[in-house]
C-alpha cells in the first residue's frame, strides 16, 4: 500500500456500476491493492456474475459490501455513500432516449453528489466518462485528440443519447466541484475491450442493413484493455494533487480498425464491407440533409458529427495519464488481444456483432 | 398562432416536440417538469427558452393555448384539471387517467369550460387507420361490425424499459392498478371502443404471467391478457395483449355483415376481405392471388407515402395533435369523441377489477351518454 495515496485501507470506498464490465475490474484492482472497505452499488436488476467472479478470487468477501439501490432514489444514494470517502462513479445511463440517459447519468450523479456532501466524508469523486464527449468534427484528419480537444456542443445533431448523458454527467460533476467544493477527477476511456465483452465497438464497424460495415479501417482505435483501464481509474482516485483534472485513457500500443477486425476474423470469420472514410462522410452528410428536409422522417442516425467521432483517423496520447498518475499499461497489446479473442473460441456465438 | 406548452419532460416529450414542429401556425414556447433540470435539458435541445418546474407559474407566465401532459398517469387528473381551470386546452398522454371516474370528471370539466381535451391514442390516426375509417364511412363492411379483434404485442426483449420497472417496486408503472398492462393496453382497447356501444353487457378478462417474465423475477406483473366483450347490440370484441406472440401483432380486425377489414400497424397496411365465393377449386386459387394483390397495393401505397414524406414514425401522433389544434381553432368536434375516451377507461377499469381484484377500483355500472353531458 502506497502511503502517498489520499485514502488509506481503512477508508470506505464506493464503486457505482460495480457489476459492469469495467466496474468489476475496478473492484478487483482495489482488492488487489489491499483496500478492505469496499461498497458496491448494484441495481436490483443487475447481473452480478462479473462481480461475483472477482469476489471469488479474493478471500475478502466480508470486506466487500453489496448495496442494492438506484441512483435516482435519494434514499438509496444516502445508503450508498454513508461514511464513504472516495467514490468511483462508473454507473451510466445506457438508454436510447436523451431524456432517459440524462435522468440516469446526470440526475443520478446529482443525487449521488448531494448525498456525498451530506452523508459522506468527501475526499474525491472519480467520474468515469467517455471519449464520446469529444467532438473532432472541426479537427483535421490525423490531429491529436487529447484532453484539450473541444467537447461536443451539439449532441442533438449528433443524435447520440449516450454522449449527451456523459456530457451532462461531466457538467454536473464540474458544477459540484465549482460550487460545492467536491474534489473530482474525470476520466475518459477510449474503446475498452477485454474478455467478457463481446460486442464490437462502433469504432470498429457497424452491423447495419444486413451486413457489417467497416468505415476507413486505417483509423487508429483508442483502445485500452479493461485491466489497464481499471488500474488507471483506481489510480485516479488515489494519487494526490490531481483534483479537477481530466485524463484520457488509451494504451500505448494501438491497432487500427482493419488490424483489429483482421485479428477478430481469425477466430470469428464473417463478411464485412469496407467503406472509405470520405465516402462514409458524404453519405452521412446526405442522410443528415434528408433527415432535416423530411423533418425527421429518417432520424439523423447517420450524421457528420457521429461519423467523425467514430471513424475520422486521429492520433491519441496517454502522456498526461502517464506523467500525472504514474500509470503505464501493464498488459501489453498482444496479451490483451489474446485474452480478448480467447472468449470467442469457447463460445462461438454471434453476440459480438450486436454492437 | 397557437401557444403550446409541455408538462413532463421525460422520454415521450421528444416525440411531442417533433410532432409539434411539423404543424404550422403553432409554437412550442414552454416546457415544465417538477425536476427543473429535466425541463432545461429538453429546452436546451429544442431551443425552448422558457423552462419551469411549477405548472402554475408556467400557465401564468406563458398563458399557453394548449398543454401537452406527458407525465405518469397518476398525475394526469390534477395537472389536466389545473390546465382546464386555467383555460388551456389539453392533450393528455395515454393512459388518459388511472380510473374511469377520473376520466369522466376531466371530460365534464372540459365540456363545462368549452375547452378541448383529448387522449394520446395516436395509433388511432395512422395512415392505415385513416384509410380504415374512409372504408367504414363508405359502408365497406356493410353496417355495424359483428365482431372486432384487437391484438397488441409488447416485446420484453427490450429490457431497458422492463429492467427499470422490474427492479423498482416503487416505479410508477408498478403503482398503477393494472401495472404494465395499465400503461400499454389503452391503444388496443381504444380501437374497440370506437365501434362498441356504450352499454356493455359482458366483459370477461383473463390474465397470467409469462414464463419469460417469471424468469426475470417479476412478482405480480401479468403480461398475457385476453378479454372478451359484448355490447347491448350484440357486437362482440376480443382483445389480446401478449409479450410472447411471435411475430408481434399490432392489429385490428373488423368483421362486418358484408365484408371485413384487417388493419396492421406493424406493416402499415390494410387488407380488405370481400365476401366472394368461388366455385370448386377456384376458392384455393383466386383468393390467394387477390390477397397478394392487396399486399402489393399496400406496398405501393407505403412507398408512395414514404416518397411524399407522409409515411414516418409518429405520423399518428402528428395527425392527432393537428386535429386537436384544428378543432380548437374552428370550434369543431374533438379528434377523439369523449364517448370513446370514457368507454376505453371504463373497459380498462373492469379488466383490472377482474385480473387484479385486490388492486383495482372498478366503476359501478355502465357509463352512458346520460351520465356525462357534453
Amino acid at each position: 500500500m502506497n502511503s502517498k495515496y489520499i485514502v488509506s485501507p481503512g477508508d470506505s470506498i464506493l464503486v457505482t456500476g460495480s457489476s459492469g464490465f469495467i466496474g468489476a475490474k475496478v473492484v478487483q484492482v482495489l482488492l488487489a491493492l489491499g483496500f478492505t472497505r469496499i461498497r458496491c452499488l448494484v441495481r436490483a436488476s443487475s447481473q452480478l456474475s462479473r462481480l461475483q467472479a472477482v469476489l471469488t478470487k479474493f478471500d475478502l468477501r466480508k470486506n466487500v459490501e453489496l448495496v442494492t439501490g438506484d441512483l435516482l432514489s435519494r434514499r438509496d444514494c444516502h445508503k450508498a455513500v454513508k461514511g464513504v470517502s472516495l467514490i468511483y462513479h462508473l454507473a451510466a445511463g445506457m438508454e436510447k432516449s436523451f431524456a432517459g440517459t440524462f435522468m440516469n447519468s446526470a440526475l443520478g450523479t446529482r443525487n449521488l453528489l448531494d448525498a456525498f456532501l451530506e452523508f459522506g466524508l468527501p475526499k474525491r469523486v472519480v467520474n468515469v466518462s467517455s471519449f464520446a464527449v469529444y467532438s473532432n468534427l472541426k479537427l483535421k484528419r490525423g490531429a491529436l485528440l487529447d484532453e484539450t480537444c473541444p467537447l461536443e456542443d451539439a449532441p442533438q445533431e449528433r443524435f447520440d443519447a449516450y454522449a449527451f448523458g456523459k456530457l451532462k454527467q461531466e457538467e454536473m460533476v464540474k458544477e459540484y466541484g465549482r460550487h460545492h467544493g467536491v474534489p473530482y477527477v474525470i476520466l475518459r476511456p477510449g474503446y475498452v475491450f477485454g474478455p467478457d465483452k463481446q460486442a464490437l465497438s462502433g469504432r470498429v464497424g457497424i452491423n447495419t442493413f444486413g451486413f457489417f460495415v467497416q468505415v476507413s479501417g486505417s483509423n487508429a482505435l483508442p483502445m485500452t484493455f479493461v485491466e489497464n483501464c481499471a488500474e488507471a481509474i483506481v489510480l485516479a482516485g488515489l494519487r494526490p494533487g490531481i483534483e479537477g483534472e481530466v485524463f484520457n485513457i488509451v494504451d500505448d500500443e494501438l491497432l487500427n480498425g482493419r488490424q483489429f477486425l483482421r485479428a477478430y476474423n481469425r477466430v470469428k470469420p464473417f463478411r464485412s464491407v469496407h467503406v472509405p472514410y470520405s465516402l462514409a462522410y458524404t453519405m452521412c452528410f446526405l442522410w443528415e440533409r434528408y433527415s432535416k428536409w423530411s423533418k425527421n422522417q429518417l432520424p439523423p442516425a447517420f450524421n457528420r458529427r457521429r461519423c467523425a467521432a467514430d471513424w475520422k483517423p486521429m492520433r491519441y496520447s496517454n502522456q498526461k495519464l502517464r506523467e500525472r498518475l504514474d500509470w503505464k499499461p501493464r498488459v501489453p497489446l498482444d496479451e490483451a488481444m489474446a485474452a480478448y479473442l480467447a472468449q470467442f473460441e469457447s463460445t462461438g456465438n454471434d453476440d459480438a456483432l450486436k454492437g | 398562432m397557437l401557444k403550446i406548452a409541455i408538462v413532463g419532460c421525460g422520454k415521450i416529450a421528444d416525440q411531442h416536440v417533433h410532432a409539434i414542429h411539423r404543424i404550422p401556425n403553432c409554437k412550442l414556447q414552454a416546457v415544465c417538469d417538477r425536476e427543473l433540470r429535466m425541463a432545461k435539458q429538453l429546452g436546451e435541445r429544442f431551443g425552448v427558452g422558457q423552462c419551469f418546474s411549477e405548472l402554475g407559474e408556467m400557465l401564468q407566465t406563458t398563458r399557453p393555448d394548449v398543454v401537452h401532459i406527458t407525465t405518469p398517469p397518476q398525475s394526469h387528473l390534477s395537472l389536466a384539471r389545473q390546465c382546464l381551470e386555467f383555460g388551456s386546452h389539453v392533450y393528455l398522454e395515454k393512459p388518459f387517467t388511472v380510473t374511469a371516474r377520473e376520466a369522466e370528471s376531466l371530460v365534464q370539466l372540459a365540456a363545462n369550460r368549452n375547452l378541448c381535451i383529448t387522449a394520446g391514442h395516436n395509433l388511432q390516426f395512422t395512415l392505415e387507420m385513416l384509410e380504415m375509417r374512409r372504408l367504414m364511412k363508405e359502408g365497406f363492411v356493410g353496417g355495424k361490425p359483428i365482431h372486432l379483434e384487437s391484438y397488441f404485442s409488447y416485446d420484453l426483449g427490450d429490457t431497458t424499459y422492463v429492467a427499470a420497472l422490474l427492479g423498482d417496486r416503487d416505479h410508477w408503472v408498478r403503482q398503477l392498478p393494472g401495472q404494465l398492462l395499465h400503461n400499454v393496453i389503452s391503444h388496443g382497447i381504444a380501437k374497440l371502443a370506437e365501434f362498441l356501444d356504450d352499454d356493455l353487457v359482458e366483459i370477461t378478462a383473463s390474465a397470467h404471467q409469462s414464463e419469460q417474465l417469471r424468469s426475470l423475477g417479476a412478482e405480480e406483473i401479468l403480461d398475457e391478457l385476453r378479454v372478451l366483450i359484448r355490447d347491448r347490440t350484440g357486437t362482440t370484441a376480443f382483445f389480446c395483449f401478449s409479450t410472447q406472440i411471435k411475430p408481434g401483432l399490432n392489429q385490428l380486425r373488423i368483421c362486418g355483415p358484408a365484408n371485413s377489414i384487417v388493419v396492421d400497424h406493424v406493416s402499415g397496411s390494410l387488407i380488405r376481405n370481400e365476401n366472394r365465393s368461388y366455385k370448386s377449386y377456384l376458392t384455393y386459387f383466386i383468393p390467394p392471388v387477390k390477397s397478394a394483390r392487396e399486399h402489393l397495393t399496400n406496398a405501393r401505397i407505403n412507398v408512395t407515402n414514404f416518397l411524399r414524406r407522409r409515411l414516418y414514425q409518429d405520423f399518428g401522433m402528428k395527425e392527432l395533435i393537428e386535429r386537436l389544434y384544428n378543432s380548437i381553432r374552428t370550434g369543431g368536434e374533438p379528434p377523439i369523441p369523449y364517448r370513446e375516451i370514457m368507454l376505453t377507461a371504463r373497459i380498462m377499469d373492469e379488466i383490472f377489477a377482474q385480473i387484479y381484484p385486490e388492486r383495482a377500483t372498478a366503476v359501478q355500472g355502465p357509463i352512458t351518454q346520460e351520465r356525462v353531458t357534453v
